[in-house]
C-alpha cells in the first residue's frame, strides 16, 4: 500500500479537528465532524486495499480471485450507518437550540452558564 | 437450555421488547410500558447473574451463527463473532440491569406523556451496555459502544431544555470524536493481527511483540475508552452532560456507563495486550498517573461546586480516577478491587443522583446555597443522602470501603491520593446535604466560584415511591465485603485469562490507618466547610481571594466550549503517543 492514503487520512483528521476547535457555528461544527469521520474511512479502506485486486464480490468470479479485504469494508459500512444517526441527532439538537436560544454560536451556548 | 444458548438473551430481550414497545406505543398505556421495561431489566439481570454463577466453573462461550474457529477450516483464522461470559463480565452486566430497574422505578409516571419513548431508549441503552460487557470481539465492542453512546446522547437531550441541549451537544461531539478514534484504532490493530477476536488477537500480539502500529492502535482505542470514562484530560464533557441530563439518566451515566468503559479497557489490556511490553509500560506508568491526576482534579472540583448534580458529576470523575489506579496494577487483585469499586461506587452514586432528582422535583432547584434549609420537609431524603455521603467519604462499612482499602493498600502514594479524593468528594456531598436538608450554615467557600443555573424536574410522584429505589440500592451497598471476596478472586483471575483456572479468594485488607483515614478527613473537611465565617478583616479577605484563585483557574479551564474540550482530548492523545515514543 502506498503512503498516499495515510497522508489523505491524516489531512482529513487534521482539518476536521481544526474546524471543530475553532468553529463558531454548530452546523459548521457538525460538518467538520463529518470530515473527521471521513478520515477514518480513508484509513480503513487503505488498510484493506490490495493492488490489482477486485471488489470482494464472488457472484460472477471464481473463488480464489484476488479481492480487497471485505472486513474493513464491512467496518466502514457499519460506521457510515452510525455516523448518519449521530449527524442527524446533532442537527436536531442544533435545530432545537436555535429555536430556544436564537443562536448557534458555541461561545454563547455554554451549559449551566446563564450569564452568557 | 444450556448457559451457552442463553448468553445472547440478555441483549436480545431488551432489544426485542424495545421494538415491541415502539410498535405499540400509541395503544399501550404508558404505566404498562414502564412495568414491562422494569420486568425486562429484571429478567435480563437475573439471566446475567445466573451466567456469572455458571461462569465460575468455566467461561460461557457463544459463537453467533455457529461460526466457530474450527468452521473456517484453517488454523489461526477466526471469522466468527462471539460473546464470552467470564464471571466479572456477567456480573457487571447483571449490575447494569439492577441499576436500570432502579432508575426505571424511580421515573414511575415521570415521562407519562411521551409515548414510552423514554422506556424504549433506556432499554436500547441497557442492550448496548450488556453487549459491551459480554462481547469478545473488538469490532463488536465498537458497535455496542456506539449503540450505547447514541442512546445516551438522545437521553441527555431528552428534556429539550436549554442547558440539556447544550450539554448533549458537547457530549455528542466529544464522544463521537472518541468513537472515530476507536474505529481507526480497531483498523490499525486489525491491520497487524488479521483478526478481531480477543483471544486470537492476544496470541498474535504475544507472538509479534511490540510494534508501533499495534501500540498506535492501542493508544487510539484507549483514548476513546478514556473519553467515555472521563479520565483527565478527556473528562471535560462529563460534568456538562451529567449535570443537565434527567436525574434517572444521570443515575445510569454515573452508576455504570462511564465505569463500564474502564471495564472494557481492563479487558483489552488483560486479554489482548498483556504480552506487549511497550503497551504494558504505558498502562502501568502513564495510566497510573492519569488515574491519580483524575482523582485529585475530580475531588477538588467536586468540593468547589454548588450545583448538586454538577458536584456529583465531578465526584464521579474522581472515583473513575481511583478505578483507573486499580486497573493500572494489571494484577488479579487490582482487577478484583476495580470490579468491587465499580459496584460499590455505582450503588452509592446512583442513590445520590436519585436524591438530587428528588431535590430538583420537590424544591425546584439544584443549587445548594440557594436551597439552604429548604429540604427540611423532606428530611428522610436528607437522612438517605447523609448515609450515602458518609459511605462515599469512606465510612468503614460495605462494598465501597473494602474496594477503597484494597486499591489503596498498593503503595503509600496511591493511599494518599485515594484518601484525599475520597475525603474531598464525601465532604462535598455531606456539606451540600447538611445545607439543603438540615439548614446547617457556614459561609460559602470555594464553591461560590462554580457555575449554577435554575433547573427543576416534574414533581408528580410521592416521596416514598422515589425513596424506595434509593433505600434498596443503599441496602445492597452495605453488604459486608467478605461475602463477595471468593467470587472476586476468581473473577479477577478470569478477567486476565478467561480460560484459565480461577484464583484464591481476594484477601481482606487488614485494619490499618488507611481504614479510618478517609472518613476522619471527610469529617474534618465538612466541619471546616460548615463552620467557616464570612471573611471581614482585610487579611482574611486577602487570604480568601488567594484560596479562590486556583479554583477560579480550574473553573475557567472547564469552559463549557466544545472546541476546548476537543483540544484537551488531543493533548491527551499526544500524551499517550508521546509516552510510547519516549
Amino acid at each position: 500500500m502506498s503512503v498516499f492514503p495515510w497522508l489523505v487520512a491524516a489531512w482529513l483528521l487534521g482539518i476536521g479537528l481544526y474546524g471543530i476547535i475553532t468553529s463558531r457555528h454548530y452546523v459548521h461544527l457538525i460538518g467538520c465532524l463529518s470530515v473527521l469521520q471521513s478520515g477514518t474511512y480513508v484509513l480503513l479502506l487503505g488498510i484493506g486495499y490490495k493492488w490489482g485486486a477486485g471488489p470482494p464480490i464472488f457472484y460472477d468470479h471464481p473463488a480464489g480471485t484476488p479481492a480487497v479485504d471485505p472486513i474493513v469494508q464491512a467496518l466502514v459500512l457499519t460506521d457510515i450507518v452510525v455516523g448518519a444517526a449521530v449527524t442527524a441527532l446533532l442537527l436536531v439538537i442544533a435545530l432545537q437550540v436555535h429555536k430556544r436560544r436564537g443562536s448557534l454560536d458555541p461561545q454563547e451556548l455554554r451549559p449551566l452558564r446563564p450569564d452568557n | 437450555m444450556s448457559a451457552s444458548a442463553l448468553l445472547p438473551v440478555p441483549v436480545l430481550l431488551p432489544l426485542g421488547v424495545a421494538t415491541f414497545l415502539l410498535v405499540f406505543a400509541h395503544s399501550l398505556p404508558s404505566r404498562l410500558s414502564t412495568v414491562v421495561a422494569i420486568l425486562t431489566a429484571t429478567i435480563g439481570g437475573l439471566i446475567c447473574a445466573f451466567l456469572a454463577h455458571a461462569a465460575l466453573d468455566g467461561p460461557v462461550l457463544h459463537w453467533f451463527g455457529g461460526w466457530t474457529p474450527a468452521s473456517s477450516g484453517r488454523p489461526g483464522v477466526v471469522l466468527g463473532i462471539s460473546f464470552l461470559a467470564d464471571p466479572a463480565s456477567a456480573a457487571v452486566a447483571a449490575f447494569a440491569a439492577l441499576l436500570f430497574a432502579a432508575a426505571l422505578l424511580f421515573t414511575w409516571s415521570y415521562f407519562d406523556e411521551a409515548l414510552s419513548h423514554f422506556e424504549i431508549l433506556m432499554l436500547l441503552f441497557l442492550a448496548g451496555i450488556t453487549g459491551f460487557c459480554l462481547t469478545h470481539d473488538l469490532f463488536n465492542l465498537f458497535v455496542w459502544f456506539e449503540l450505547m453512546s447514541v442512546a445516551a446522547f438522545s437521553l441527555t437531550a431528552y428534556p429539550l431544555g436549554k442547558s440539556s441541549l447544550e450539554g448533549a451537544f458537547n457530549f455528542t461531539i466529544t464522544n463521537a470524536f472518541g468513537s472515530y478514534m476507536m474505529l481507526a484504532g480497531v483498523g490499525l490493530i486489525y491491520a497487524r493481527t488479521g483478526t478481531l477476536d480477543f483471544t486470537q488477537m492476544g496470541r498474535v500480539v504475544a507472538a509479534a511483540g511490540s510494534d508501533p502500529v499495534l501500540s498506535g492502535g492501542f493508544c487510539l482505542i484507549a483514548a476513546a475508552l478514556l473519553t467515555k470514562a472521563a479520565i483527565v484530560p478527556f473528562h471535560m464533557w462529563l460534568a456538562d452532560a451529567h449535570a443537565v441530563a434527567p436525574s434517572p439518566v444521570s443515575v445510569i451515566f454515573s452508576g455504570i456507563m462511564v465505569s463500564v468503559a474502564l471495564f472494557a479497557l481492563a479487558k483489552l489490556v488483560a486479554q489482548v495486550f498483556i504480552r506487549d511490553a511497550e503497551v504494558m509500560a504505558l498502562v502501568r506508568i502513564l495510566l497510573l498517573w492519569l488515574g491519580a491526576a483524575t482523582a485529585l482534579v475530580g475531588g477538588a472540583m467536586a468540593f468547589a461546586q454548588r450545583h448538586l448534580k454538577r458536584l456529583l458529576a465531578f465526584s464521579t470523575i474522581a472515583h473513575l480516577g481511583i478505578m483507573l489506579i486499580g486497573i493500572a496494577a494489571v494484577t488479579p487483585t487490582g482487577f478484583g478491587g476495580f470490579v468491587l469499586y465499580l459496584f460499590g461506587h455505582g450503588l452509592i452514586k446512583a442513590t445520590l443522583f436519585m436524591i438530587a432528582g428528588i431535590v430538583l422535583a420537590v424544591c425546584a432547584s439544584g443549587d445548594e446555597i440557594g436551597l439552604y434549609g429548604k429540604g427540611r420537609s423532606i428530611w428522610p431524603a436528607g437522612v438517605v443522602m447523609a448515609i450515602a455521603g458518609l459511605l462515599l467519604g469512606g465510612l468503614p462499612v460495605g462494598l465501597l470501603h473494602n474496594a477503597t482499602e484494597s486499591l489503596a493498600s498498593r503503595s503509600p502514594t496511591t493511599a494518599v491520593v485515594i484518601t484525599l479524593a475520597t475525603a474531598l468528594t464525601g465532604a462535598a456531598v455531606l456539606r451540600a446535604g447538611a445545607r439543603i436538608f438540615f439548614g446547617c450554615s457556614g459561609a460559602p467557600g470555594v464553591e461560590i466560584t462554580a457555575p449554577t443555573a435554575r433547573q427543576h424536574e416534574k414533581n408528580n410522584r410521592g416521596l416514598a415511591l422515589m425513596l424506595t429505589p434509593c433505600v434498596a440500592l443503599l441496602a445492597v451497598a452495605v453488604i459486608p465485603g467478605w461475602l463477595v471476596m471468593p467470587f472476586l478472586g476468581t473473577a479477577g483471575a478470569r478477567l486476565i485469562d478467561p480460560f484459565g483456572a480461577g484464583g484464591p479468594p481476594m484477601p481482606m485488607p487488614p485494619f490499618s490507618v488507611v481504614t479510618f483515614a478517609p472518613i476522619a478527613m471527610t469529617l474534618v473537611l465538612v466541619l471546616f466547610a460548615l463552620l467557616r465565617e464570612r471573611p471581614t478583616r482585610p487579611l482574611a479577605r486577602k487570604l480568601f481571594r488567594l484560596e479562590l484563585l486556583p479554583f477560579r483557574g480550574m473553573q475557567f479551564l472547564h469552559s463549557g466550549l466544545v472546541g476546548d474540550y476537543v483540544a484537551w482530548m488531543l493533548i491527551g492523545v499526544a500524551a499517550l503517543a508521546g509516552f510510547l515514543t519516549r
